[in-house]
């Protein structure tokens, strides 16, 4: 754009140059508002969205926008399609810079607004993409449909048309500003809008009320007839495999510690006989016996428990909960194992957020896919898997502080849900 | 040799050539979302390959803890977002077992037609993107054209296109217009002529059969051994669908096969998918018999409050199983936790598995029949 640049500090002082300088100015933002490459980027939901709108029913090739660049040194345009994360934030400040200019941004979606649902409680969502890169548009919606994208798309063109080389585009700044903090400042400044208004309103309402003394209202509420809904019972049926009462049966033969969770006193039998038939069992294993029976029930010919369905864990005060979940893919039937993890205490109270409270055998050698799920444990819990092959953090970054499934996680840009 | 490689890498070979590294993502097109991946390569072979999760880890199961259960709903929405419907049923079912509620007959046909609805939907999606994938952007735009139709009906039902958050314990938000049987009859019968066409376009296309057969195989017994569900599982040889083996709502009163395929490669993958848009269709022609023109849809309203125990579900997405684990330790509407088991973390899981040995092309082949949602993965 060198050239056209200078054309105005030449033209302008002619007779008449001005008119020129406009005209180029015309043909300039035509070309470019027609012809805005978007990036090919999305995270979430709102990609689905974007992808949509470039399909054939709504088919974003009028707006010029149809080809969308792989690379970002082939696009003109920034759709930040979805939630932003922290561990995404870096990339995506510099898939911004690597953007030629002149660059334009929208952010499509409560996420990149905001942090839209996730803006509560949340330590891992970016509150608003206008705290990484300059955004041009925002578009609202969870999220927005084709239409309200191609509004957006058709708003950020009426801005390139206002654009002159009397002024040449520059590449604006982030805007360091705490979203919270302007929607708290919005929320008053429209508090006191609004009683602005009703003074004002005030006065009218004591004038009408002197002129129409006996005025009634005939206002009724409406209100829907609420229908009459039936009581449905649930009826649940056993399919596949073992019983809950055989599974326990065989199990406590083998391992005699193996118990249920239970509220009452009557004996394990009982309960575990009015379990719901599609309820699975949920036995509650011994630290001792866990890795044993998890081997018995993977090569034992009557459970032949082959399929791990998930691994989990639960923190509590005083210990942790690990969950194995298993299936046999042959017979059918399910069985929960429930390992209960002494906290480990002796680490000092101020080191505990940040250390590994517990330690248990992997079985990432049985179930090769128990390797993934145990890494999120590792690194939502902090508990230690021993003999796992690669315990590493999965979801956050090498250096995040702390694990934040447990209980007493803090972050410092948590903002909690106001009661 | 072991002492330079990055971590997350581990087989040793000894070797004459020189080994790089190549980083894919997080933001690649055919990565399918924010998913990063390293990959080891001898040349063009692809060596080994190790996935970086996490870039749109989104703290839903920390955030679920401070919500109402019926909030999570909405946030199951927001997983595996081709999926939402189904992903709904799944929160809800747990629910219903802890607040010990059923639905009435015509809530569940409601719920099952939604559920096939949105499973062609998201199989459309996975036509679209594996024939774009693969070099054909005319796919993407035939998959797109009749998954427009599936939103129209999901937003005439429910409100909206893609967010649906529509089923509660008991049954459903609203009761369907009287529309919905006649709009889907219509779809199905355009769907019936524009599956011949889709399949014709791409099944016996000899660039696909080229590119797919034979390429990233997964074996029955590492298939079961990572844990893999859905489409996925059955291409290679395992019948397993959780509508047939622990039937919910009623899908144990209709009568549909469960496609199984043996050779557990991408041309197989991308087969069982077509096939089950024609099971869907099937069992979606039954449900508009089977409809019940009378009764009420759902069941009396109740506040959601669970009674301490632990509620688990387990449903048949689109992409596989999805489990979902309630723990509740109060009797209340908030729960102590919630874990969502979702079916594509598995299959990248395991994906290390299939690319070994392969080419990058064939890397984007093998991503694409994999299908995976990455905020699912991540939560």
């Amino acid at each position: 754009m060198g050239i056209i640049n200078y054309a105005p500090k030449i033209l302008d002082p002619i007779p008449g140059g001005k008119y020129v300088v406009n005209l180029v100015d015309y043909v300039v933002n035509w070309a470019r508002a027609n012809s805005i490459w978007p990036l090919t980027y999305g995270t979430s939901c709102c990609a689905i969205e974007m992808m949509s709108s470039s399909m054939a029913r709504y088919d974003i090739a009028r707006f010029g926008s149809e080809v969308f660049r792989a690379s970002p040194r082939q696009a003109d345009l920034f759709i930040l399609a979805g939630t932003i994360t922290r561990r995404m934030a870096p990339a995506i400040q510099m898939l911004w810079e690597q953007i030629p200019g002149p660059k334009y941004a929208i952010a499509m979606g409560a996420c990149t607004i905001s942090g839209g649902p996730f803006i509560y409680d949340n330590y891992a969502v970016v509150r608003g993409a206008q705290n990484l890169i300059p955004v041009d548009v925002f578009v609202p919606g969870c999220p927005p449909r084709p239409e309200a994208l191609f509004h957006g798309l058709l708003t950020l063109r009426e801005k390139i048309l206002k654009e002159t080389c009397r002024h040449p585009w520059h590449v604006g700044r982030p805007k360091d500003v705490s979203t919270m903090d302007r929607y708290r400042e919005a929320a008053k400044t429209w508090a006191a809008l609004e009683e602005m208004k009703d003074e004002e309103m005030a006065e009218a309402r004591a004038k009408f009320k002197e002129e129409h003394p006996d005025y009634k209202s005939s206002f009724k509420p409406i209100r829907i007839k609420k229908e009459e809904l039936p009581e449905v019972p649930r009826t649940p049926t056993h399919k596949g495999g073992l019983t809950q009462s055989e599974l326990f049966a065989k199990l406590h033969a083998k391992f005699p510690k193996v118990s249920v969770h239970t509220h009452s006193d009557s004996p394990i039998e009982e309960v575990v006989a009015q379990i719901p038939a599609d309820h699975p069992l949920e036995v509650i294993v011994d630290f001792e016996d866990y890795l044993p029976m998890v081997e018995f029930l993977k090569n034992d010919p009557e459970f032949k428990m082959d399929f791990l369905i998930d691994e989990t864990a639960i923190d509590y005060d005083d210990h942790f909960d690990l969950v194995t979940m298993l299936r046999s893919m042959e017979i059918g039937h399910k069985l929960f194992l429930c390992v209960q993890l002494k906290k480990d205490f002796a680490i000092a109270e101020e080191a505990r957020p940040t250390s590994l409270l517990a330690s248990v055998p992997t079985i990432s050698n049985l179930y090769p896919g128990a390797e993934v799920k145990e890494r999120e444990i590792y690194d939502m819990f902090g508990i230690n898997f021993e003999g796992h092959p690669d315990q590493r953090r999965i979801f956050l970054d090498k250096d995040f502080v702390g694990y934040p499934l447990r209980k007493d996680f803090t972050h410092p840009q948590m903002i909690r849900r106001p009661v | 040799m072991s002492a330079t490689l990055p971590p997350g890498f581990r087989i040793q070979r000894e070797t004459n050539t020189e080994e790089f590294f190549i980083n894919m993502g997080p933001q690649h097109p055919s990565t399918h979302g924010a998913l990063r991946l390293a990959l080891r390569m001898d040349g063009e072979t692809i060596v080994e390959l190790v996935p970086h999760f996490g870039y749109i880890h989104r703290g839903m199961e920390k955030q679920a803890e401070s919500m109402s259960y019926l909030q999570y709903i909405a946030m199951s929405d927001r997983q595996d977002y081709l999926t939402a419907i189904q992903n709904n049923l799944g929160v809800v079912i747990a629910l219903e077992k802890g607040m010990n509620v059923g639905v009435p007959e015509k809530g569940e046909y409601i719920r099952v037609m939604l559920q096939e609805l949105g499973r062609i939907a998201s199989h459309l999606v996975f036509y679209g993107c594996f024939g774009g994938d693969l070099g054909g952007q005319t796919c993407l735009l035939f998959g797109f054209k009749e998954r427009e139709m599936i939103h129209d009906i999901l937003e005439e039902v429910t409100g909206s296109r893609l967010t649906t958050n529509f089923f509660r314990p008991g049954g459903s938000r609203y009761d369907v217009p009287d529309t919905f049987l006649p709009r889907v009859k219509a779809f199905l019968d355009h769907l019936e002529g524009a599956m011949r066409d889709y399949e014709r376009f791409l099944s016996k296309n000899i660039i696909v059969l080229e590119r797919s057969v034979g390429i990233g195989i997964l074996s029955k017994e590492d298939a079961i051994a990572y844990g893999c569900s859905g489409p996925v599982l059955r291409a290679s040889g395992v019948e397993f669908d959780v509508r047939r083996a622990n039937p919910y709502s009623i899908y144990d009163q209709l009568d549909f096969d469960i496609p199984v395929f043996h050779n557990g490669d991408c041309y197989d993958r991308y087969k069982i998918r077509i096939a089950e848009i024609h099971e869907s269709m099937k069992i979606l022609r039954q449900c508009i018999d089977k409809f019940p023109k009378e009764g009420a849809w759902r069941s009396k309203e109740k506040p959601v409050r669970l009674p301490v125990g632990r509620y688990y579900s387990e449903i048949e997405t689109a992409k596989g199983l999805y489990a979902t684990y309630v723990v509740a330790a109060t009797t209340g509407e908030k729960p102590y936790r919630i874990h969502t088991r979702g079916p594509s973390f598995p299959h990248i899981a395991a994906l290390n598995k299939m690319v070994q040995g392969h080419k990058i092309s064939d890397l984007v082949t093998i991503m694409a029949t994999l299908d995976p949602v990455i905020p699912e993965i991540d939560r």
